[in-house]
């Protein structure tokens, strides 16, 4: 009990940004706990069993256990969602800031660029990627940030265009700063809420459109995502099976989204206390 | 009632308010379909799949028809008799036979559509073998063909829809020509409307026809999900959903629905490339004794499948001969016997290999393939087999089949029909095809088959195909898929023992729709 109690006290004496580490550590744990506890993620007879002592979530129609499913799906979804998502991003903001700052014919270039982008529907891009090549992982999460980077440059052009208005920025071009260093130290740290929100939408749809991949050619589509769980679910909107099968990956995808939102708000903090304090 | 249960009602309300327009007095029949839109019903332009071609031929007679058994009767042609050598066809036509513009069928229209689609060659059928047709009089004419075929009924006559002379002369590209004029045809009823999309099609029956009266004044096909077209068909707005999904019939026959079904012997079927990985023999089967079927069956189909038979035509068919063919009954010792003898290795972590290196096995399919194809990449990754699974557009796939680029393949076509079918999906070159053309044996054994008109001769022959099928392997039938057709009593639905014209496995041949010819 004292035990318990002292290390409770060495919880709340930690700095607030070590405890969310902890909750997450604690959670990898749990998580790697179901993944040895949970049955294979293999085909079986127990077809669409309802959740039971068994199967903890039921099975799906060709009798894989949901719940090793869900859990399975972790990183590769994570993984793949957050980097092809900040990839994207990052494209989108070099473009945005070189369109926002630079000449009018290289911004007219890249908005263009753009237009066409998102006037060619994805689907054909990728469907003429897949007759090239048999992306590996590196190669999908290359493909997700190159279908989904344009849809954010006119938004975060038009926010950098506000941001070069304001004074700090004017003041320290007047005093020979270069555009990078505003970039660095003026521009993204103002933006830096809308970044994150972008940031967010990029995930969703990177997490639901790496789903689309597989019926396309370009990926195994066994490669288990929440996206593609969802997907598969979607046969099953006129039967009971739908709690059961669409539910879990929706509310992993849910808490996931909201998790990096969490991250991004203290992030944020975090910057703006360090900026106070060095200042 | 479920989550979507309203959805439903809003989606059979719609249907019914479309149906309520038409009017009430008549008596009408609807069909309801779950994909809808099956193409315009003319010969050139409806989609190329059995609903598409059976949905034509309520519109478009052919020379020669199937009764309720599937029996040849005269259709368009009162008879037709074959000269000695079998390369002479003499045809006479129904006295009364008109199209449905009024004007009369001759035989000026029959050798036009064979020198038409001479040009513009229809998908079901093939005029390759006709070298002229010899127009005798309004009603007679001859069809001389190159080499001999006693089954040109079966074949040809039975699958060819005619087309009036007078609207398709000069029609360049027939494959664009949608115009409503373009489903004139001879058969029992007449297209109304046709709505691409939403699916919709009105036909109205055709009071004039030759072969008997059509059963119903009005035919309405309606795309609607089944779930939605059980509670449409309890409410009586829906007589018949033509393919039930299986997991449905319980809740249709709970709805008081009549339900049908039979083994479609529409198998789906693993095919290999024989130019690469599986060029031998001993490999083709050892994967099949790698493969569990009766476990593929029970996880994919849950109960709405069998197990297929291995020499092609499926146990109970037309053409099927009971005999003691291999059927590979899962064996992972004799499969690895057989890898071995072929030369792969089992290296230390569990994965075959050959000439030292791993194998991947390129496995290509379709979407709706996908669960079949999970399933089986599961069991063979628990025998050694690494497999990379991708599932492909039409396009893709078609490249991928042509150039060779895959090791495993799955196909589903019907193996119903005149025997001259298999020739196409075992021997030919491209997709859908076993492309087994370099098999000598299996070559000759499907010429000499064609070649023979009596039945029981033929069957000698095919016997000897099915065994040697089953031996090859040319591709590994893996189930034989159960379907199901939901009704009620206003009309009999039957499948027929051969399937209808080129082997369709439907249970809505268009005589289901007459009344019988006052023979």
């Amino acid at each position: 009990m004292k035990q318990i109690l002292r290390s409770s006290s060495i919880f709340q004496t930690l700095p607030k940004g070590w405890k969310s580490v902890l909750i997450l550590f604690g959670l990898v744990a749990v998580l790697s706990l179901l993944m040895i506890a949970s049955p294979d993620y293999k085909t079986s007879r127990d077809t669409l069993a309802p959740p039971g002592t068994e199967h903890w979530l039921g099975t799906n129609d060709i009798g894989q256990d949901v719940l090793s499913g869900v859990v399975l799906a972790l990183p590769n979804t994570i993984i793949i969602s957050v980097v092809s998502a900040g990839l994207a991003l990052m494209i989108a903001l070099v473009f945005a800031l070189v369109a926002a700052i630079y000449s009018r014919t290289l911004a007219a270039i890249i908005l263009r660029m753009v237009d066409i982008a998102q006037i060619v529907p994805s689907i054909l891009l990728i469907l003429l990627l897949a007759a090239w090549f048999q992306p590996g992982f590196t190669g999908v999460i290359l493909i997700l940030a190159l279908i989904a980077w344009y849809d954010d440059v006119r938004v975060l052009r038009a926010i950098i265009l506000r941001e070069l208005t304001r004074e700090n920025v004017q003041y320290a071009r007047q005093m020979q700063a270069s555009w990078s260093y505003c970039a660095r130290y003026h521009i993204i740290p103002a933006i830096w809420p809308s970044l994150l929100a972008l940031y967010v939408q990029n995930l969703r749809q990177t997490a639901m459109k790496l789903a689309g991949l597989g019926f396309l050619g370009l990926t195994d589509p066994r490669l288990l995502t929440w996206g593609s769980m969802m997907q598969d679910a979607l046969n099953y909107m006129y039967e009971p099976a739908w709690s059961w099968l669409l539910l879990p990956p929706a509310l992993c995808l849910t808490v996931f989204l909201l998790c990096i939102l969490f991250v991004g708000q203290r992030l944020e903090r975090y910057s703006l206390a360090m900026s106070s304090e060095t200042s | 009632m479920s989550l979507f249960g309203k959805l439903n009602t809003a989606l059979v309300l719609g249907v019914t308010s479309f149906l309520l327009a038409a009017p009430a007095q008549a008596e009408r029949l609807v069909i309801a379909d779950s994909k809808g839109d099956r193409g315009m019903p003319a010969p050139f332009v409806h989609h190329k799949n059995g609903p598409g071609f059976i949905y034509t031929t309520y519109i478009f007679d052919s020379l020669v028809g199937q009764d309720e058994n599937g029996k040849l009767i005269p259709e368009l042609a009162q008879s037709w008799t074959a000269s000695d050598d079998g390369k002479v066809f003499e045809i006479t036509l129904q006295d009364e036979a008109k199209w449905h513009d009024g004007q009369p069928v001759t035989a000026q229209d029959v050798a036009f559509t064979m020198d038409y689609m001479a040009e513009h060659p229809y998908i079901f059928s093939s005029v390759a073998n006709i070298a002229h047709t010899r127009v005798l009089s309004e009603r007679k004419l001859q069809l001389v063909l190159k080499k001999p075929n006693p089954n040109l009924p079966t074949t040809l006559l039975i699958v060819q829809p005619i087309l009036p002379k007078h609207i398709y002369e000069g029609q360049a590209t027939p494959e664009r020509f949608v115009d409503k004029a373009a489903a004139t045809g001879s058969g029992p009823y007449k297209l109304v409307s046709y709505d691409k999309a939403q699916g919709r099609y009105l036909l109205e029956g055709n009071q004039d026809y030759h072969a008997g009266k059509p059963k119903f004044d009005q035919l309405a096909i309606v795309k609607m999900s089944s779930p939605a077209a059980i509670q449409a068909m309890k409410s009586g707005d829906v007589d018949i959903i033509p393919s039930l999904p299986l997991e449905k019939v319980d809740a249709a026959k709970a709805a008081g629905l009549e339900v049908l079904s039979v083994k479609s012997n529409h198998p789906v079927r693993l095919v290999y490339n024989h130019q690469g990985t599986f060029k031998d023999k001993s490999t083709r089967q050892a994967l099949a004794y790698a493969i569990d079927r009766q476990a593929l069956v029970d996880v994919v189909y849950r109960g709405t499948a069998v197990v297929a038979d291995t020499g092609y035509f499926q146990e109970g068919s037309f053409w099927h001969t009971r005999q003691d063919d291999p059927s590979y009954p899962y064996n992972a010792v004799k499969a690895q016997v057989l890898f071995e003898n072929s030369g792969w290795q089992k290296n230390e972590a569990g994965r075959w290999t050959q000439d030292g290196k791993p194998v991947t096995l390129r496995f290509v399919t379709e979407k709706r393939f996908k669960k079949i194809a999970t399933a089986l990449s599961d069991q063979l990754e628990a025998f050694g087999l690494e497999v990379d699974l991708r599932l492909m557009e039409r396009a893709a796939l078609q490249q991928a089949s042509t150039t060779g680029n895959y090791d495993l393949t799955i196909y589903s076509s019907s193996t119903l029909g005149d025997p001259e079918g298999v020739g196409r999906r075992v021997l030919r070159k491209g997709w859908k095809s076993d492309q087994f053309g370099h098999h000598t044996k299996m070559k000759q054994l499907l010429n000499k088959q064609m070649t023979i008109s009596d039945e029981a001769e033929r069957r000698v022959v095919l016997k000897e195909f099915q065994r040697l099928y089953a031996e090859e392997l040319p591709a590994y039938m893996l189930a034989n898929p159960i379907w199901a057709t939901a009704h009620n009593d206003k009309v009999t639905p039957r499948f027929l023992p051969n399937g209808i014209a080129i082997g369709i496995p439907s249970a809505l041949p268009k005589r289901v729709f007459v009344e019988a010819g006052e023979e």
